[in-house]
């Protein structure tokens, strides 16, 4: 029985008068993949960034409800994003390194959060980091070569191994493939498999095919609404609402 | 196969010819816009650096003189010493005359006439710095007289010789014997950038000393308030502070304050900074603080321009890996707006070393001799009074005699030098750090 | 069901139906004429017959075919995927129903040159005329998509059964009574199979269209009289 990781219960987001979020419940499953997927601002982006709150930085976003990760509310006042931060990591969808070298991508986020006591401590985290992200071999011999310099595909995963290098316990992925061709993507869809087994993954998706290859949950969100959520294979071969069949099969309506 | 809407690709149609021609003309607008304002350029220039060249040459006498300790001694403790050494000076030069029979048909008194006033004073400060001359002959370069000088840059002239007072035909002949003689030679000119000004009756010791000395002075409090103020208030204004119509208001008034013109300025600096809190007038700390007031809005516009260029998926990295706002900012934001920064500031800098207007409302444009000390006890930090480039540009230009002329113009040469190298430092700068993401 | 947004998807989905229903008419009709043909000793006829199972093998192909290329153009998940499971499977029973007909057909002229068995022969045609209509009502069921209709041919399967029950006994007191009778009583009794494994088969079709539509394959037991007569029967 796999335990819950992050539970949410009855969660709105408004932006401004827009009510973006409509009281969504969902619990999300540690050491397991779950895809997020919907047409175009159905609201699971923004339900994504809720879960690091990210939608801090953005002044007319409200945030509503609970969400629970190891069942502490991580709106609590007396929770400091940045702390959370370090605990969820997030992939952007535009592959997005620091213009600085590959060693300083993934050497910052332990830097600031005092994780690595000494220069040895700081190289072996971003060994094991760089390794974990699939990107050892190639990057080991260029560690000072600037981030930006890599391929679409190298970049992503220089973005994980950076989110990875603080130990988090669940790792974010907004889109992260849509940027990069179908090669680098079955890559890192191949990383995601990997990972599962130390992380509970959360990722977006426009793809259906991504949801069902790389996930074993899948929530299907429409106009704000959380409309299904289950295992993954259920909700391709057989769903249960009707909208849910619509989207995945390509319907109108 | 149904003739197309289009016809042949091979044949221009009319439409196309008419729009072609159109860009063609518009091309041509723009080509001669920018050869009108080659025009301009190349006129401007041509008629300063023809003026200001020769401001780069001057003429020196150059004769062995003799002193002896007694003189010197007797020189120290006379009333006027520049007097006395103008004496020995002219006693040694009728001897070296003589010697060379240059001296026959001219009055005495119209050789001694040649050699610059300023004269003495440099042969005391020679002397002083080297004791060890006295009881020796040595070599002296001395400045000839602003007229010979004139003379041998073609301002004066045998006829005009007639008219003027200050000048007699006899000297220009006996100029042209020393010039033959390698006496009287055109040297370049190092003292016109370290001498302080000079009196009206000696343009040909007056130098810029004094305005290069006020303007580093100026430069260099813009640039230490100017700079860490509008960066800090730049930040604020673009990553901290909420969006609300203070911020609006801030930001219109900022934009507003670029256009406003620069006398304003003075005057302000006038009231608060002479009149209110007393500070020095004419010196370069309140041409420095005026200034800077001056540039703030320059270098906050740049700032934020430079800020906001910065993608917000760099900031968002930042935050996603863990980073307070304050991090994000100061270790990922700033180094990557650093050369829009610096660029900005540069520009800034260049502008403010050009204003004129501010600094002679508060009183720069006064006629300072002595070179200003960049602290002293009763005057405070960049308190002693100066000049300004600028400002000295004008007050030449206001002067009658005709050398200053040729001196204005070579000051106007070396602001523009100045101002060049700086610009060419900001893009030297900006291309070396600058990086791409 | 609302439309693909893709106009071309519907499009392909309704040829390949379309190209089932008509197979479909070709073998209701290969059945018919096969029986009838049988009936009458009409060696001609039965030879039509058996020329024109080519034509429904032809279109099993072609079926297989499209459904392929609409699986791999358009990854189709849940009821689309179904549904062209279900094509690939409804051909493959027509395609052997129609080689029942074709059987049948070559064996009416073997049939003519002996003595025709008194009921048998009536018999068969109301058994085929039964797995005629089970067919065409599968067929409906799989265009409406009616799940009741489909139900309703599963459970007629027990008529079809029961059917070829009774002919077996009879065939097997003919040759008893008669072994002159055997030659022909055991082709009769082929052909008595072949019925019955077509309704069999259109069963399995009906089966196919319920799971097509409701995305559950029924479990129940359908109704056998498979097991036929022991020992003790004869």
């Amino acid at each position: 029985m796999t335990n819950i990781k992050i539970s949410a219960k009855g969660v709105q987001v408004y932006y401004g008068d827009n009510h973006a979020i409509k009281d969504v419940d969902v619990q999300i499953e540690d050491k397991t993949v779950t895809a997020f997927i919907g047409p175009s601002g159905c609201g699971k982006s923004t339900f994504l960034r809720c879960l690091n709150r990210m939608n801090d930085t953005i002044d007319i976003c409200r945030v509503q409800g609970d969400i629970r990760i190891d069942n502490e509310d991580i709106y609590d006042p007396a929770v400091d994003p940045v702390q959370l931060r370090a605990k969820v990591g997030m992939v952007f969808q535009k592959p997005n390194p620091f213009p600085k070298s590959i060693y300083d991508n993934v050497a910052y986020g332990p830097k600031i959060h005092g994780l690595a006591r000494n220069k040895a401590d700081l190289d072996e985290i971003v060994e094991k980091s760089l390794r974990k992200a699939a990107l050892w071999t190639e990057a080991k011999d260029r560690l000072g070569a600037p981030g930006t310099g890599l391929s679409g595909g190298q970049q992503q995963r220089l973005c994980i191994a950076r989110a990875i290098a603080t130990a988090p316990e669940i790792l974010l992925m907004d889109e992260p493939c849509s940027a990069l061709d179908p090669i680098a993507t079955a890559q890192i869809e191949e990383l995601i498999d990997e990972l599962r087994q130390s992380y509970s993954v959360v990722i977006v998706t426009h793809s259906m095919q991504q949801a069902a290859r790389v996930s074993q949950k899948t929530a299907f969100f429409h106009l704000g609404n959380l409309v299904e959520y289950g295992v993954t294979d259920k909700i391709f071969t057989n769903p249960e609402d009707p909208r849910t069949e619509s989207y995945i099969s390509g319907r109108i309506g | 196969m149904s003739a197309s809407k289009h016809g042949s690709l091979l044949q221009t149609d009319p439409h196309t010819k008419k729009r072609n021609a159109a860009e063609k003309r518009f091309r041509m607008y723009g080509l001669s816009a920018i050869g009108i304002a080659m025009i301009a350029l190349v006129i401007l220039l041509v008629s300063i650096i023809g003026n200001g060249a020769s401001s780069f040459r001057q003429t020196y006498l150059s004769f062995p003189v003799t002193i002896n300790a007694a003189e010197i001694e007797a020189a120290e403790s006379a009333l006027l010493k520049t007097g006395a050494y103008n004496k020995i000076i002219q006693t040694s030069l009728l001897i070296y005359l003589t010697e060379n029979d240059l001296l026959h048909g001219i009055p005495k008194t119209d050789a001694f006439a040649m050699i610059s006033d300023e004269a003495g004073a440099t042969f005391r400060r020679f002397i002083l710095a080297d004791p060890d001359a006295a009881g020796t002959t040595f070599q002296l370069n001395l400045l000839a007289n602003g007229r010979i000088d004139g003379y041998f840059k073609g301002r004066v002239t045998a006829q005009t010789a007639l008219l003027d007072q200050n000048v007699t035909p006899a000297q220009l002949v006996l100029a042209d014997r020393l010039a033959d003689q390698g006496a009287l030679v055109k040297r370049f000119n190092w003292a016109f950038f370290t001498n302080p000004d000079a009196s009206d009756q000696r343009p040909e010791a007056a130098g810029l000393g004094v305005a290069i000395l006020g303007s580093l002075y100026m430069m260099a409090v813009v640039l230490c308030l100017a700079l860490p103020i509008g960066v800090a208030a730049s930040i604020y204004l673009e990553e901290f502070a909420r969006k609300s119509w203070i911020t609006d208001v801030i930001e219109v008034n900022i934009a507003n304050l670029a256009a406003v013109p620069s006398i304003v300025y003075g005057i302000l600096g006038l009231a608060i900074f002479i009149n209110f809190a007393e500070l020095n007038q004419s010196s370069p700390m309140v041409g420095g603080l005026v200034l800077t007031l001056m540039t703030l809005p320059t270098i906050i516009i740049s700032t934020r321009a430079s800020l906001k260029s910065i993608p917000p998926s760099i900031r968002d990295a930042a935050l996603g890996v863990g980073a307070s706002k304050m991090q994000s900012v100061f270790h990922h934001v700033l180094p990557l707006a650093a050369p829009g920064i610096l660029t900005g500031t540069i520009i800034g800098l260049a502008q403010a070393l050009g204003e004129t207007a501010p600094l002679l409302l508060i009183g720069m444009v006064a006629f300072v001799k002595e070179y200003p000390a960049a602290w002293s006890p009763d005057a405070g930090l960049f308190g002693e009074a100066s000049t300004a480039l600028p400002v000295q540009v004008f007050n030449w230009t206001q002067r009658s005699d005709p050398a200053f002329v040729e001196r204005a113009s070579g000051a106007i040469i070396t602001l523009l030098i100045f101002l060049l190298i700086m610009n060419a430092l900001a893009i030297f700068l900006r291309k070396k750090f600058e990086r791409r993401w | 069901m609302s439309e693909h947004i893709s106009s071309a998807y519907d499009r392909d989905l309704e040829s390949i139906q379309t190209l089932i229903v008509k197979m479909g008419g070709l073998v209701e009709h290969a059945i018919l004429e096969a029986a009838q043909s049988l009936e009458a000793r009409d060696i001609e006829r039965a030879d039509i017959t058996r020329k024109a199972d080519k034509v429904i093998d032809a279109l099993e192909e072609q079926i297989n075919e499209e459904a392929a290329r609409v699986i791999a153009l358009r990854a189709p998940v849940s009821k689309d995927l179904r549904a062209l499971l279900s094509v690939l499977k409804l051909a493959s029973s027509l395609e052997r129903v129609g080689d029942y007909a074709k059987n049948m057909a070559k064996r009416t002229p073997i049939l003519a040159e002996m003595a025709p068995i008194s009921g048998a022969d009536s018999a068969l045609r109301r058994m085929s005329k039964e797995v005629q209509s089970m067919l065409r009502d599968a067929l409906d069921a799989y265009v409406r998509k009616d799940v009741e209709l489909a139900e309703s041919v599963r459970q007629r399967d027990l008529e079809v059964d029961q059917m070829y029950n009774a002919l077996f006994r009879e065939f097997l007191t003919f040759m008893m009574e008669d072994p002159r009778n055997i030659s022909a009583c055991m082709h009769m009794h082929f052909i008595a199979k072949n019925v019955e494994r077509m309704g069999d088969l259109v069963t399995n079709m009906a089966e196919q269209v319920i799971y097509m539509v409701s995305g559950v394959m029924p479990e129940e037991d359908r109704p056998k009289m498979g097991s036929t007569v022991t020992a003790q029967d004869i």
